[in-house]
């Protein structure tokens, strides 16, 4: 071809071209590895956004005792003695009609509205309502947005005796009077404390029966249990009692240290929020201890300024809102993290909307309605939940647990990683216990001692090894080696020691046989005559297994186990995974340890040896020393394989997550998690992003493991050379 | 006693102790292959079919296994006795004290059928369209005769069920999509069109079905009487029989063609009865094109890289960073890939994607969904360290003097590299590529969050336009492991079918690795000296 200036400037234009391309596609590969961190960092830093709140504005309408948010936030309904009820647009304070039905005015007495927009109201004429809300959906209209909130009243029970106050009601759907719906009401009369059952569709009259409370307690605040067969009272005393209302009996009682105010129950109505008379905030559950229920302060939350008048619960999550005089603040039960905190102009009622995501109050002296939005996307997850001891709902203290998902819809979710990083170590530690002797020692020898000719065999052997996908391995160990190992645990028990003592009984013989003979099929091949020895080793176990276990367990390693040191055996456990997991490690730990025994300069061995150390001598205080480093660096490449391992661990443990030391059990490590849990994650929602965190976690631990190894690794080689 | 501590110091025993533990890591690795290689292969070998008599009854079955007696426990035997939908169980274990003189009767057949797993026992009658044609032996040889037939009937319908009846559906599919999008335009001439042509598939579409019940009915026609060994009797239609192996009448020529047989059945069809029966192809054929298809995206980046790292880069901190992501890359946990594969190919890249050019079959996901190609870029991204290594090193065993040569000619820096150094190394790449894709094959965990299923109703290459569907989600023989081994409802006779998928998926992987292994050897073998 013709060099014309023409054809060299064009191959200088390629050179350039592909200079920069190729330098592009170099770096491209640095920003692979940073986009992955970050990615995986900004899809899970949304969970400590703190959460955000805006103030919305004021409306101005009537004044009102009792008020609530619909689910859409778009319509408010105010409550107040003399007006009845009223609803009204959110966005501008337009009235929307209302039922005309219902109590007659001006209402003697009424509760104030709860989440679920329920208030009892006697009327003028002593009859007793209670409203309801429910929507109006145009026909074939499925956008929610797009219903009408329609309250209506229920009820019209002629009472006998009007209370001074309506503590707290509960609805007891079908569980109550002949399957049909009954009601339960606490109120204070003039005689005390009193309480009625009923059914709303007045088939059963509502009669008043006392509940005798001790003369030395005043009673302030009381509300029912779910089931309503509990009832728990406040007293002025500072007392939080559980009393039996058929009997007044006190099943139990405890401590609140300041007269209680409010009582009110976060979603799910297990956990009691207590409100004192002096801005004390916590809550309270009935937990069995020691197979008694008892009652147990279980979070206490930032104080408030002033009394805590009222409560009231998100139907979404475990946030609730609690207000004074001065202040509203909604706070989050299982973190005990404010959320939102607002100073009041004055005196009124304040409603958090049932998503959680709207706050309002209404001053009872002038009328005010203002509202306040609060985005908080994922207020169930706090660093603390994450990496501390967090007090859940039914347990009797707090503890790391993760359970991300439960059957019902008020189910309080456990995103402790804790567990999960334990379950990880767990693993990798049995694992690591395993594999390290085989393959550190085993690539010492095979530097060190093996024939030229058998290393040539035993290295690709190896390195098949690291080559078996794990999903094979994973197979082989949940559904081959587990049912193995449980059957013939003692066997394997046994095993080493019967090698160790076949071994004792062949060695004299040996030393005996003739040194050249030794020397020319001995030294160098071990590794061949062991492997009839290990052969023979099996069948030994085989037959003294079943005779330990008769004789040294009394038949059975179960029981024994459970009796002697008190453990279960669970079929798929951490043996099996820190066999199955060593298996896989085994090949990283003896590749990379057996270049670095085999790279020691030949001048130091021989110096050794020339010395008259032995070859183990040498190996050991001359070859092993100086390669430690390379060693280590093979140790830390092992560690995050185990770390990493996911389907191994997956199939051959129960994915239980549990933290127990004890080999025996399975555990749930962090990466089977994400592979069980993130395929049934909804997008973007707070287990998306917790096992993003997971991931990130991952991430950064193989991360500085592999750049510890390799920096280790390249100091060594530096080291090599200057030798 | 100064002999044995002198002996101690000395160190023979620790010699040996640590070429002991060699020899178990040895043997352990020798014992999986061969465990692997030995339930997977013998699987297929049809075993003598066992009669038994209990004190419930008769029992006829293959004995799968033994129990050596054990405390309290005695020994046991195994027998799969098939007849799931009679006996509501596949397995049953006998004690086997209790078994008296066993004995393989001629006359006992293995039937396996579509559903509900094989049927064992014998054939009493044949029948065609309810009339009795043969009974005893001569319906045995008739039914023989007769199935390479209706097998053809059933092949057949089969394959117009996925391949015409599939083809029209999607095209019906394709115009309610394009409806869709005229109602909102309003387009009624268009539309008009659209139902003419729907109309015309419909009749096609009525027509393929008629033949098709046709073609049932004749599978039919054909009636077996089946009696159990307890006497129960089965009615089977000869077009739900694959294969009658009466494997107690058979000589060795026989039973290595219902191996060889079972063993085709096995590599080139599709699964039955939840992937416990049947073949594996489907999860072998999204093997082969994932791996393809991340090929593809791997050895460009991958030896991009490798050249950067060698050839251009100044060494500095730069290089050092690159060698820091790559190492990394090699050593972050797969499952890592996976959650960064979900969340930014499937969902991000995916999801935009969708948006943009498939905004008429949202919400219903194209791209913005598990599929090919988001889990071959995720494997690809895995496997990069390897080819960059093997690159690197393959180009560091380019001989200085070829360079030089080429250099002095006048050549550019890129000539020398494109003409000289790159077809010089090709081995390497090619070792790194081999690696890579044996490294892919074995790789479930991220494929599990990227696009991997249990039962892919079709291939991602087929006979429709455009022919490649990167957007479908496959099979994978490493998941078909996890999923039939841990998710299937009937796991112990699924457990052959496990052995069998990983003893294929451990010959690939191993002899991939060999053949690479082979290749560098060669390849450092040129170059000289330890690679630490």
């Amino acid at each position: 071809m013709p060099s014309t200036p023409s054809h060299q400037a064009h191959a200088k234009r390629i050179d350039r071209l592909m200079a920069f391309t190729i330098s592009s596609g170099g770096l491209l590969i640095i920003g692979a590895v940073l986009a992955m961190l970050l990615f995986i960092l900004k899809e899970s830093l949304p969970l400590f956004i703190p959460p955000q709140s805006k103030a919305l504005g004021t409306l101005q309408a009537p004044r009102s005792g009792g008020a609530w948010l619909d689910e859409s936030g778009k319509t408010v309904v105010l409550l107040s003695r003399s007006e009845g009820l009223k609803a009204l647009r959110a966005s501008d304070g337009t009235p929307l009609p209302v039922p005309t039905d219902g109590p007659a005015r001006p209402w003697r007495t009424f509760t104030a509205l709860n989440a679920r927009g329920e208030s009892l109201v006697i009327g003028a004429d002593g009859r007793l309502f209670l409203t309801r809300m429910s929507w109006s959906k145009p026909a074939g209209e499925n956008d929610p947005a797009k219903w009408t909130l329609e309250p209506h009243w229920q009820g019209s029970l002629p009472m006998a005796k009007t209370p001074d106050e309506i503590l707290h009601f509960r609805i007891i759907e079908g569980g109550g009077l002949g399957g049909a719906s009954s009601l339960r009401v606490i109120a204070r009369t003039r005689e005390g404390l009193e309480w009625s059952e009923t059914r709303l569709d007045g088939a059963m009259a509502p009669t008043w029966r006392p509940l005798p409370v001790a003369p030395f307690l005043h009673p302030s605040a009381a509300a029912w249990s779910l089931d309503g067969r509990d009832l728990f009272v406040g007293t002025r005393e500072g007392r939080l009692l559980d009393l039996d209302p058929e009997t007044g009996n006190v099943l139990s009682s405890s401590e609140f240290e300041e007269p209680i105010q409010s009582l009110g129950f976060a979603l799910g109505q297990s956990s009691l929020l207590v409100g004192g008379a002096k801005g004390k905030l916590g809550a309270f559950q009935r937990v069995r201890v020691n197979d008694v229920f008892q009652l147990q302060a279980f979070h206490t939350f930032a104080r408030l300024d002033g009394a805590v008048l009222g409560f009231q619960a998100s139907q979404r999550d475990k946030r609730f809102l609690a207000w004074t005089d001065r202040e509203a603040v909604v706070d989050h039960l299982t973190t005990e993290r404010r959320m939102f905190s607002a100073r009041l102009e004055g005196p009124g009622i304040a409603a958090l909307a049932p998503r959680g995501d709207l706050i309002l109050h209404a001053n009872e002296a002038t009328g005010a309605l203002r509202l306040w939005s609060l985005d908080a996307p994922h207020p169930e997850v706090s660093f603390g939940l994450l990496w501390g001891k967090t007090h859940y709902e039914g347990y009797e203290k707090p503890e790391y647990v993760w359970q991300s998902t439960g059957g019902t819809d008020d189910f309080e979710p456990k995103f402790s990683l804790v567990p999960l990083l334990f379950g990880t170590l767990k693993g990798t530690l049995y694992a690591m216990l395993f594999a390290f002797p085989l393959a550190v020692l085993g690539a010492l020898y095979t530097s060190q001692f093996a024939t030229p000719r058998l290393k040539n065999a035993i290295k690709p052997t190896i390195e098949i090894m690291a080559a078996l996908p794990s999903v094979v391995l994973g197979f082989l160990a949940g559904l081959v080696m587990a049912p193995l190992l449980e059957k013939m645990a003692v066997e394997i028990f046994v095993y080493p020691f019967m090698v160790l003592l076949l071994a004792i009984v062949i060695a004299p013989f040996w030393s005996r046989l003739p040194l050249p003979f030794r020397n020319a099929f001995g030294s160098g091949r071990e590794v061949l005559w062991m492997v009839p020895v290990l052969l023979v080793g099996v069948w030994l176990a085989a037959l003294a297994g079943p005779w330990f276990e008769r004789v040294a367990m009394g038949g059975s390693y179960r029981t024994w186990l459970q009796t002697a040191l008190g453990v279960t055996y669970d079929q798929r456990n951490c043996l099996v995974v820190g066999f199955a997991m060593g298996f896989a490690v085994i090949p990283i730990i003896f590749t990379i340890s057996e270049d670095a025994l085999s790279s020691v300069p030949k001048s130091l061995t021989s110096a050794s040896l020339a010395c008259g150390a032995s070859p183990w001598q040498t190996a050991w205080r001359v070859v092993l020393p100086t390669a430690s480093p390379g060693i280590f660096s093979a140790t830390m490449v092992g560690l995050g394989r185990a770390i990493g391992e996911t389907m191994i661990v997956l199939m051959a443990t129960g994915n239980t997550p549990i933290m127990d030391w004890s080999p025996f059990n399975g555990m749930r490590t962090l990466s089977a998690n994400i592979a069980v849990e993130i395929p049934e994650a909804p997008l973007h929602g707070t287990l998306y992003r917790v096992l993003f965190l997971a991931a990130f976690l991952l991430f950064i631990l193989t991360f500085i493991l592999n750049t510890v190894a390799e920096l280790v690794r390249q100091r060594l080689r530096r080291r090599y050379e200057s030798i | 006693m100064r002999r044995m501590t002198e002996r101690l110091r000395q160190g023979g025993v620790f010699v040996w102790f640590s070429g002991t533990l060699l020899a178990f890591c040895l043997a352990m690795i020798l014992c999986l292959v061969g465990f692997i290689a030995a339930k997977g292969m013998g699987y297929f070998w049809p075993s003598p079919l066992v009669q038994v008599q209990t004190p419930e009854g008769p029992v006829l079955g293959e004995i799968t296994g033994q129990e050596p007696a054990r405390g309290e426990e005695t020994a046991k035997t195994q027998f799969r006795v098939g007849n799931r939908d009679i006996y509501g169980q596949d397995f049953r274990w006998l004690p086997t004290a209790s078994l008296a003189t066993p004995k393989c009767p001629k006359d006992a057949l293995l039937i396996e059928r579509l559903e509900y797993g094989p049927f064992i026992g014998r054939i009493v009658s044949l029948s065609h369209e309810g009339h009795l044609v043969a009974t005893g032996p001569a319906a045995m040889s008739g039914a023989l005769d007769r199935l390479p037939e209706t097998n053809r009937v059933r092949r057949h319908i089969q394959s117009i069920e996925k391949g015409q009846v599939g083809d029209l559906n999607r095209r019906i599919e394709r115009i309610r999509l394009a409806r869709r999008k005229l109602e909102t335009r309003g387009d009624i001439a268009a539309l008009q069109a659209l139902d003419t042509r729907t109309a015309q598939l419909q009749t096609t579409y009525d027509q393929v079905q008629t033949s098709l019940e046709q073609s049932r009915a004749e599978a039919k026609a054909w009636t077996l009487g089946l009696q159990t060994v307890d006497g129960q009797d089965k009615e089977l239609p000869l077009g739900s029989v694959v294969r009658i192996v009466p494997a107690n009448a058979m000589g060795l020529l026989d039973k290595l063609g219902v191996y060889l047989s079972r063993l085709w059945e096995f590599v080139a069809d599709d699964p039955r009865e939840s992937n416990t029966e049947g073949g594996i192809f489907p999860a072998i054929f999204g093997t082969v094109m994932m791996v393809l298809v991340m090929s593809v995206l791997v050895v460009p980046l991958g030896v991009i890289t490798a050249l950067y790292l060698r050839e251009y880069a100044r060494q500095g901190w730069l290089v050092r960073a690159v060698r820091v992501a790559v190492n990394n890359l090699a050593g972050v946990p797969s499952i890592v890939f996976g959650v960064f594969g979900l969340g930014f190919f499937v969902y991000g890249l995916g999801g935009s994607i969708d948006q943009l050019f498939f905004a008429d079959s949202l919400p219903t996901p194209t791209y913005g969904t598990g599929g090919i190609l988001w889990a071959s870029l995720t494997l690809a991204l895995l496997t990069v360290p390897v080819v960059v290594v093997a690159t690197e090193e393959a180009l560091g065993a380019v001989a200085r003097s070829q360079r030089e040569a080429s250099l002095a000619m006048g050549a550019t820096k890129w000539q020398t590299l494109w003409n000289v150094v790159i077809p010089s190394s090709t081995p390497g790449i090619l070792t790194g590529l081999i690696l890579a894709i044996a490294r892919g094959a074995g790789e479930v965990a991220p494929l599990m969050l990227t696009g991997v299923v249990k039962l892919a109703p079709s291939m991602p290459l087929d006979g429709t336009f455009p022919f490649l569907h990167l957007d479908r989600k496959f099979m994978h023989l490493g998941f078909h492991i996890y999923d039939v081994g841990f998710q299937s409802p009937n796991s112990e006779a699924a457990k052959p079918m496990v052995f069998m998928a990983s003893f294929l998926l451990l010959v690939v992987v191993v002899v991939l690795n060999l053949f690479a292994l082979n290749l560098r050897r060669k390849l450092r073998a040129r170059l000289g000296g330890s690679t630490f």
